[in-house]
């Protein structure tokens, strides 16, 4: 099936449109998410909007599942092939097609790097916010598939928040365009926002318009060490109930601090329980004021030190831990599991205890890292794939943690997915209702559950 | 251009990678997959494929040492389209060694298949003396000064015969007569009070193609305070056998290295060949536990300096750095930046050129495609890569650019013939060297 599902596509398409050989399939085996990976029988390279409708058409003729694929950096398995079949990148698709600085859009094929977008949008004086953490990779079609947030998404939201029309095809080939660069646009369903977020499994997205905002003129960056995380948790709903919305609001744990201190060694105290590092940007003199009340915030709530950056220069070596984070816990050990819980804000202080309860009780090492300010957390669990037993350990401290976050009001992913990683709580999360609701949705669009399988809905055991 | 000789065995091989010791797959396990090396890695960057990436390829390595995948003859092409530029290591938040890892493979991978004659003759004979290789260049320097070579450049004479030896012969650079081990004294006494003895390794490229930047490195050394010693006994360093997997003869001429410098009782050893560099800073990693000379492995590597990193603290103030009105821009040799992590010293050292402005690369960092016989092995790519660099020079507007690395300077040079650039291209060593003699001109001195 293989060897002629790949010459199918090849006298379709062109041979260097298609990989088959043993290494490109190992290569597209796997995306960012550990401990997932399944061979695709195929992997296609579309370069336009008719390559996709091609293979499309083909995998319905052999009724070969499709699995469509951008950078491969998503956390919930979102683009591993777990039926084989063919995967599809959308990789070479990355025109941005139109800059409109009078209407404040931008049109781009799903290819497009993420950075090379804020680039593009930037250099004409307009600001397109989602900055996700692998944005220097990532693709906007991704984005868009997984609804991706980032540092910026308390005050400006995420990816859905900025998506206005989208030019989608479907599993059987036929393509619907919906959406337009109107502010106010109510005609029928609105499937621009239905679409974000379904992870491949009901589309794959073709031409995408974004909205954009005045890029902000100013930025001020503080960051605040605590000797408390308790008191780092209050300092967070302190700054919101003086009426300021930062643009960045991160939180670093006790853990995090010292991975990162002992490998950058940037002069962090490593005896600190928690650190916050807070951004406000807008005109430079509501930025002045706001910096003052955040730091305010900051004082009264117990920080250990308050440091407000005086430049560009400050502000980037302020976000050097921040920045840090990850690479820092990524080196402790062998494997490293991200997970992406949310709460809701005044509830941060607690989860943060149950996490750390629950790295206690299962003898691991975690670090918790996270968007403080929409009260999204990763906790990051540092271990090893070769040791099983750890490996259960790691399971069942997440279900814990994954409990908590739902009984807090809170959620099982802010920002990497469903996927794979997830589909197991999705019941437990929603409601078997609403997973009814979504698996009769994706029953209409692909009846035989050909695109994107075994993603969202658990179809067996692990 | 087929490098690989015959098929290498599979079950000898299977169990080759099968042996890959702890350290070393700790390294591939390391790997979170998060593909944060893929927008720098140049080979994805021109392909867009993930085989091409140093996420994939770290993920080849683990699929053949847990027994997945077979180490074929298209996994060992696949270890050799790296070009070894270490851009990853920079990037990689969880510290995996990609390039390391693929060196790693290709020495699993040549250790378990015949090694072809012409291959051999080089890796394991020719690098081991400079005489014999300045005596193989004889050929290039007839055919250059008996005019056939501009016969046959005229005439596109090579086209005909085949693409390949055509894009060579192009890329063939002007070779000097004379190496610098054969017109340059074993010591230099130092300028002035002598502030240490400094060794001075003669990189193989160095030495045979640009003679007088290494002669500049050499006075700079000597104004600088030290006294320069450069023994002619010097072998390879060993990065050309690293890079094709060899390293039996890596670890004698290795240690020939070391106990050759250390016996001159030195206090550094100075390299103006970025590539020499890296590969003398890895002799104590890769000489440990295995010859007599290992345990001086650590000392000798822990001594060793790139020309730009020793300058920029040696050249102390008095020293009269004269006026040059040019604009520059610093290419950074991918052994220098990423596998050295040194990228502020050559800069301190150019800003201090009264004048002189110096502007940063848009991409600085990207590799410029030379990466040792990359040019030649894969030579399509190689261009692409050539063709990206040529552009972001080109937003720079600078007339001169200056770089530290032999591979470097000729690929950019090649940049001439083959895109029409009209940038000259200079050794860092040369630009101080000709700021230091104005500076000196104006000062009385000489």
């Amino acid at each position: 099936m293989t060897i002629e599902l790949a010459r199918k596509l090849e006298e379709l398409l062109g041979k260097e449109k298609v990989l088959s050989s043993e290494s490109d399939r190992l290569c597209y085996s796997y995306d960012a998410t550990p401990l997932v990976s399944h061979l695709p029988e195929v992997v296609v390279r579309a370069s336009t909007e008719e390559d996709v409708h091609a293979v499309l058409e083909a995998a319905a003729k052999e009724g070969a599942t499709v699995t469509p694929r951008g950078s491969g950096t998503g956390l919930s398995g979102g683009s591993v092939p777990v039926n084989g079949g063919i995967v599809l990148l959308t990789t070479g698709m990355n025109r941005i097609l139109d800059v409109d600085a009078d209407d404040l859009s931008v049109t781009v094929e799903p290819g497009v790097i993420t950075s090379d977008l804020h680039a593009a949008v930037e250099a004409k004086g307009l600001f397109y916010p989602p900055d996700p953490g692998s944005m220097k990779i990532s693709t906007i079609g991704g984005n868009v598939a997984e609804n991706s947030g980032g540092l910026r998404a308390m005050k400006y939201g995420i990816t859905g928040d900025y998506v206005l029309a989208l030019e989608t095809y479907f599993v059987d080939g036929s393509k619907v365009r919906y959406g337009t660069k109107c502010v106010k646009d109510v005609a029928g369903y609105n499937l621009t926002k239905f679409l974000v977020g379904t992870e491949g499994t009901i589309g794959i997205f073709t031409k995408i318009t974004l909205r954009l905002v005045p890029k902000p003129q100013s930025k001020k960056t503080i960051l605040a060490l605590y000797d408390d995380l308790l008191a780092a948790g209050r300092t967070v709903s302190a700054i919101v109930s003086r009426k300021v919305i930062p643009s960045t609001l991160e939180l670093m744990d006790d853990v995090t601090i010292a991975c990162v201190e002992e490998y950058a060694k940037i002069g962090l105290p490593r005896d600190a329980a928690a650190l916050l590092l807070i951004e406000t940007d807008g005109h430079p003199e509501v930025v002045r004021e706001e910096g003052a009340k955040i730091e305010e915030a900051c004082r009264e709530n117990g920080a250990r030190s308050v440091r407000m950056a005086k430049d560009a220069a400050e502000s980037t070596e302020l976000f050097t831990a921040r920045r840090m984070a990850l690479a820092a816990l990524a080196r402790v050990k062998p494997t490293t599991i991200l997970e992406d819980i949310t709460v809701p804000r005044p509830a941060i202080p607690e989860m943060m205890a149950a996490i750390r309860e629950a790295a206690k009780k299962y003898s691991l090492r975690m670090g918790t890292f996270g968007h403080a300010g929409d009260g999204n957390l990763h906790p990051t669990c540092l271990t090893d794939e070769r040791d099983k037993e750890e490996i259960l350990r790691v399971e069942a401290a997440y279900d814990e943690i994954f409990r908590k976050a739902i009984s807090l009001g809170g959620t099982i992913s802010g920002e990497h997915g469903t996927g794979m990683a997830k589909s197991k709580y999705l019941p437990m999360m929603v409601g078997p209702k609403a997973v009814e609701v979504m698996a009769r949705i994706k029953g209409v669009f692909d009846p035989q559950g050909r695109l994107n399988p075994g993603k969202i809905f658990r179809t067996e055991a692990r | 251009m087929t490098r690989m000789g015959v098929a290498p065995d599979l079950s000898t091989l299977r169990e080759a990678f099968s042996t890959l010791d702890v350290h070393d797959y700790g390294d591939v396990l390391q790997c979170m997959r998060c593909g944060f090396c893929l927008p720098t890695c140049p080979t994805y960057r021109t392909d867009g494929v993930e085989t091409q990436s140093p996420r994939g390829r770290v993920a080849m390595i683990k699929a053949v040492v847990d027994g997945r995948m077979d180490p074929t003859e298209e996994f060992a092409e696949h270890m050799y389209h790296c070009l070894d530029c270490r851009n990853c290591h920079t990037v990689c938040p969880a510290g995996v060694k990609a390039g390391e890892l693929v060196l790693e493979a290709r020495h699993r991978i040549e250790e378990h298949r015949p090694q072809g004659a012409v291959k051999r003759f080089f890796l394991e004979y020719a690098v081991r003396d400079q005489r014999r290789l300045s005596r193989l260049l004889a050929p290039a320097r007839f055919y250059r000064r008996t005019g056939i070579q501009t016969l046959v450049r005229k005439y596109d004479l090579l086209k005909a015969v085949s693409a390949g030896l055509s894009h060579l012969e192009a890329m063939m650079p002007d070779i000097p007569p004379r190496p610098l081990t054969e017109t340059i004294p074993e010591e230099i006494p130092a300028d002035g009070k002598e502030k240490g003895r400094v060794g001075f390794f003669l990189g193989c490229a160095m030495n045979l193609l640009y003679p007088e930047a290494s002669r500049a490195t050499a006075w700079l050394l000597s104004r600088a305070g030290y006294t320069v010693v450069i023994p002619r006994a010097q072998q390879c360093c060993g990065a050309p056998n690293i890079e094709e997997g060899e390293r039996r003869v890596y670890r004698e001429m290795a240690g020939h290295n070391v106990d050759l410098f250390l016996g001159k009782r030195v206090d550094f050893v100075v390299t103006d060949c970025a590539a020499c560099g890296n590969e003398l800073k890895s002799y104590g990693k890769l000489l440990s536990g295995r010859e007599r000379s290992s345990r001086y492995g650590n000392v000798f590597s822990e001594k060793v300096r790139d020309v730009s990193e020793f300058l920029s603290r040696a050249l102390g103030p008095e020293v009269p750095l004269g006026p040059l009105e040019e604009e520059v821009c610093f290419h950074d040799p991918c052994h220098l930046c990423h596998a050295q992590g040194i990228t502020a010293p050559p800069r301190e050292l150019l800003r201090r050129i009264p004048g002189l402005r110096l502007s940063e690369v848009p991409d600085a960092g990207q590799c410029c495609g030379s990466a040792g016989v990359y040019s030649i092995t894969h030579a399509d790519r190689s261009m692409k890569i050539l063709a990206a660099k040529v552009e972001a020079i080109g937003k720079t507007g600078a007339r001169t650019v200056v770089s530290s690395n032999p591979g470097c300077l000729l690929q950019l040079e090649y940049a001439r013939r083959r895109f029409g650039t009209n940038w000259e291209v200079v050794h860092i060593s040369q630009i101080l060297r000709r700021s230091l003699a104005r500076g000196e001109e104006k000062g009385g001195r000489e």
